[in-house]
């Protein structure tokens, strides 16, 4: 059973975050809503639990501001899906906030175990 | 952006493709398909909130919100007709009693002269006193100076305006005709439609040239709009004028509320009138317009000009002699026209009607609480179905607005008709009059404006009252809720009090006006109005010279004195009270003019009889004879201020007076009477004998036994045996006539009685609605009272005592508030004070027998409660 046994040790995603995963995700390659949300919870070895709901609009809010774009293709499996690529625009976000994600880790190591957190998103 | 916005449906689409992959995933990790799809589900959450909350972000969701809440308020409104209809008709006469008055000052005070193109840069100029009957101030050769000099002046033009004649036909048609400088139009921005203006007369200014430009009315009119007039002749007092130009149509001339038929060049005022005025410094004839240059303010304008002035007046001191101040005005308050008069009521007439608009809103805010209560369920259950506070108090503003732009509609359709009212309280005259309001696109944005303002006035107390009650309460037994019915009650009695208060401001000006109208019309005018018929004519028109001019009156008067019931008959040059006497410069034997002091008085050409025929007192001396002729000596009567304030303490008969540059001998003293305004005091007169100063234009005065107008044809008839030809213009009697003298009293007298009585309603209205809704709340308390043995007395006088309490606590306010505002209203009062106790008094009583009435029928219903429904329905 690949899904989550026990819902409580997931962590809800922090505010902000959830969009930094998916242009994370999708620096791989175009995906559709439900292959990022998959992969989130896969890469994240089943801690983040991805609402649905809050995925989507984010994926519509990314849109809203070209930092993704989106075509509807068909899936590995024949089915009609919406798929998600990065923007140019969206891969220089991306490295913006990756480092500035670093910084903000970095500070919390210190300050909760007064020694710098691994440096791995 | 918003044209690529993805549609909602495709969202949906979006979330159902996950559905189908995460299905099949899940299905390939062992599930069965039925699990597979169920889990996918479960596990995506509220899908449902997901596709709203897409929704709600990408569309423009106030305006969806708005368009369901106009619907909805439509359907609420159609749903209480009776509420709708009171609240809007209620608003309709607040709001048309606005745009009514808004209309007539946007076409009289806003617009004062129509159709010229600088309106806020052209400046009046005044020299000498001001008064609000100035005579024209200048004279040609003194405008001329200034015309040239002038450095913050753009343009300086002047004009005198008065009758003429279109002769060549076979009866001459009176018109009213402007001598204009060759600058006129060009000074006022003001093109022709047809031909040219007067500019290429400008060379001959003085000499005149014998050019027309027509007025588009009198084109119209007399012309039959000939496209090709220009070039032919308009025969103007017997002399042949070449149409050059038309003026555009609106266009009526320099003076507000007057209308100038046609315009000639300044110059020609000797062929048109026989006066050579132009030639002389000392004739003061003329009216003065400036254009400011730009940069300049009227202000600056005025310094220099009354620097220029001066040196005018120094260079030639023996011209001068009056008061040579110049003074300058923006035309909305131009001492020239009947703007001088507007001004003054109409912004009162607007003050008024805007506290009848706050009443009107206060009784639609009453109906709105009211109203609300009986919604109170369909609140709560909105709030409790989670729509905020906000969007219920916006639903309910909606609401409030369609009322409002309900009433304002109503209002426009009134406005409409009532912007012609103006002229209603103008008698038939001879004066050009042309004053009247229209609904154009200022009125309609301002009548819009003031219905927005209404909804919000009248709508937000009560929308915000009726969404801050707790869903709970409101949902559980309404008879729970009496606290929070209490409470708004307590409002609403508020808001009675208020309107009592403004009603009986309203009722206390309406009082004054009338009382003040009243007393005007008692007072003695000096003069016995009734039974005198009066008719105009002009004989020049007609080709008399003055000679037989003079012989045509003394025919005149002899044949209508002989026609049976006719007792006396004279003529003069004016009518008393409607704005026609004229004014001269005197100089009294005797007395010693300070410096710069006015010489101007009041003038009247009178023939024989005249103070025997209005029947004006002569104090000493005699009457004008047929014997005062040009073979006698010259004299004059004057009345007995003019005598007071020249000769005081002496006697004036045998002084000697001159009138104009002419010396008279004063064979008379009248008793003071009144040529201009009744508001006005008496003021100092001189007549002077029409046989001796000789006038062509002419008011014919026969006293008769019986109703004057019967006598109409027999005086034609007179009148038409010596020239068939002559026609009687505004054939009327001398009373009627004189009601141009007080139009404006009655206008004010007449608004603010009808704004007082809708008061007085609306008041009634609102105190009803309040009693009556306090009382049926109340049936339940009632009922216990009356099953525990109260008295049907006790309950009638408690719910009676009720309204009466509101109506001392506004009869109270209003006092205190009329007192602290009524004498802003003392210019306009004539012969009753501003708090004028009689008027307090009556108005405060009738408020409280109104209240005691419109309590009356809630306090029976209240007393004939029968206790054992009232304890059961609840």
């Amino acid at each position: 059973m690949p899904s989550q046994d026990n819902p409580d040790d997931r962590i809800a995603l922090l505010q902000g975050t959830l969009d930094l995963l998916i242009l994370k995700t999708l620096r791989l390659g175009s995906c559709h809503g439900q292959g990022i949300a998959r992969s989130i919870q896969r890469q994240s070895e089943e801690v983040f639990f991805v609402d649905h709901g809050s995925l989507y609009l984010a994926l519509q809010r990314l849109e809203d501001r070209k930092w993704i774009s989106a075509k509807w293709g068909v899936s590995e499996n024949n089915r009609k899906a919406r798929f998600y690529s990065l923007t140019g625009k969206g891969r220089q976000q991306l490295v913006e906030k990756t480092s500035e994600w670093q910084r903000l880790t970095r500070a919390m190591g210190l300050i909760l175990d007064g020694r710098p957190s691994s440096e791995e998103v | 952006m918003f044209k690529r916005r993805r549609s909602a449906d495709d969202f949906a689409e979006e979330i159902k493709s996950h559905f189908e992959l995460e299905a099949d995933e899940l299905q390939s990790e062992g599930l069965s398909e039925e699990e597979a799809r169920h889990r996918a589900r479960v596990e995506f959450g509220n899908a449902q909130a997901a596709q709203e909350r897409f929704y709600l972000r990408s569309r423009i969701v106030w305006f969806d919100n708005l368009l369901h809440d106009i619907k909805f308020a439509i359907r609420q409104l159609i749903r209480n007709p009776s509420f709708a209809s009171v609240a809007i008709v209620t608003l309709a006469l607040g709001i048309a009693a606005n745009s009514t008055v808004f209309s007539w000052i946007n076409s009289t005070l806003l617009d004062p002269i129509p159709g010229i193109a600088h309106t806020s840069d052209m400046i009046t100029i005044m020299r000498g006193e001001r008064s609000e009957h100035p005579t024209p101030p200048f004279s040609y050769l003194d405008f001329a100076d200034l015309r040239d000099r002038t450095q913050t002046l753009s343009g300086l033009l002047a004009y005198h305006d008065d009758y003429m004649a279109i002769t060549g036909s076979d009866k001459p048609e009176r018109v009213y005709g402007t001598l204009a400088s060759s600058n006129y139009f060009e000074v006022l921005g003001v093109r022709p439609i047809l031909g040219q203006t007067l500019q290429s007369t400008a060379p001959n200014e003085r000499l005149g040239t014998a050019e027309a430009v027509l007025s588009y009315g009198l084109w119209q009119k007399h012309f039959g709009a000939d496209p090709s007039i220009i070039g032919k002749t308009v025969e103007i007092n017997l002399h042949p004028y070449t149409i050059v130009g038309v003026a555009p149509e609106g266009f009526q001339g320099c003076k507000s509320g007057l209308q100038s038929d046609l315009w000639i060049p300044l110059g020609m005022e000797s062929q048109v009138w026989g006066s050579d005025r132009i030639k002389y410094r000392d004739t003061l004839w003329l009216n003065v317009l400036g254009k400011l240059q730009p940069g300049v303010d009227h202000h600056q304008a005025e310094k220099e000009l009354n620097i220029l002035m001066q040196h005018i007046a120094e260079q030639f001191p023996d011209a001068h002699q009056g008061p040579n101040m110049i003074s300058s005005d923006p035309l909305w308050r131009s001492p020239f026209g009947v703007n001088v008069y507007l001004s003054g009521t109409l912004p009162i007439l607007l003050a008024l009607a805007l506290v009848l608009l706050l009443l009107a809103c206060a009784n639609v805010a009453n109906l709105l609480l009211v109203h609300s209560v009986a919604r109170r369920r369909e609140f709560a259950i909105r709030l409790s179905m989670g729509a905020s506070r906000r969007r219920l108090v916006l639903q309910l503003m909606v609401e409030n607005v369609l009322i409002a732009l309900a009433g304002g509609g109503l209002a426009l359709l009134l406005t409409m008709w009532t912007a012609h009212g103006l002229s209603a309280f103008l008698p038939a005259t001879t004066l050009p009059l042309s004053l009247n309001g229209s609904v154009d696109r200022t009125v309609l944005v301002a009548t819009i404006m003031i219905s927005l303002l209404t909804a919000v006035v009248s709508g937000v107390v009560p929308a915000l009252r009726a969404s801050s009650l707790s869903p709970v309460s409101a949902l559980k037994d309404e008879a729970l809720n009496s606290s929070a019915g209490i409470h708004k009650s307590r409002l609403a009695g508020a808001l009675v009090v208020g309107q009592i208060a403004l009603s009986l401001l309203l009722l206390v000006c309406a009082g004054l006006f009338v009382r003040s109208l009243q007393s005007e019309q008692s007072s003695d005018p000096g003069f016995d109005p009734n039974h005198v018929f009066l008719a105009y004519f002009d004989l020049r028109p007609v080709g008399y010279s003055r000679a037989q001019g003079i012989q045509f009156d003394r025919q005149m008067l002899v044949r209508l004195k002989s026609l049976p019931g006719v007792q006396s008959v004279t003529v003069g040059d004016f009518a008393p009270l409607s704005f026609s006497i004229r004014t001269d410069f005197i100089q009294p034997e005797g007395y010693v003019p300070r410096k710069n002091e006015s010489m101007e008085v009041d003038r009247g050409v009178a023939g024989p009889e005249y103070l025997r025929t209005v029947r004006t007192a002569l104090l000493a001396g005699r009457d004008f004879t047929d014997r005062d002729d040009a073979g006698a000596q010259p004299v004059s009567i004057v009345n007995k201020a003019l005598a007071d304030r020249y000769w005081q303490g002496q006697d004036a008969l045998g002084k000697r007076l001159q009138v104009a540059g002419h010396w008279t001998t004063v064979v008379g003293v009248a008793a003071n009477a009144k040529y201009r305004r009744l508001v006005y005091d008496a003021a100092p007169l001189v007549l002077i004998p029409m046989l001796q100063s000789y006038r062509t234009d002419q008011v014919l005065y026969v006293r008769v036994a019986g109703d004057p107008l019967s006598y109409a044809s027999s005086v034609e008839r007179t009148v038409h045996g010596l020239n068939s030809d002559l026609p009687l213009f505004n054939e009327t009697t001398l009373a009627a006539n004189m009601q141009l003298g007080n139009a404006f009293e009655r206008i004010e007298a007449a608004f603010a009685g009808s704004f007082g009585l809708l008061a007085l309603i609306l008041a009634a209205i609102g105190v009803y609605g309040v009693v009556a809704y306090a009382t049926k709340q109340r049936t339940h308390e009632i009922g216990i009272r009356i099953a525990l043995g109260a008295g049907k007395q006790d309950i009638f006088r408690q719910v009676l005592g009720r309204g009466l309490r509101l109506a001392g606590f506004g009869v109270v306010l209003g006092l205190m508030i009329s007192f602290a505002l009524t004498r802003y209203l003392r210019g306009m009062l004539y012969g009753v004070g501003t708090a004028d106790w009689l008027t307090f008094v009556i108005v405060a009583i009738l408020l409280c027998v109104i209240t005691l009435i419109a309590c009356f029928v809630p306090a029976r219903r209240a007393a004939s409660v029968d206790p054992m429904q009232a304890l059961r329905t609840e």
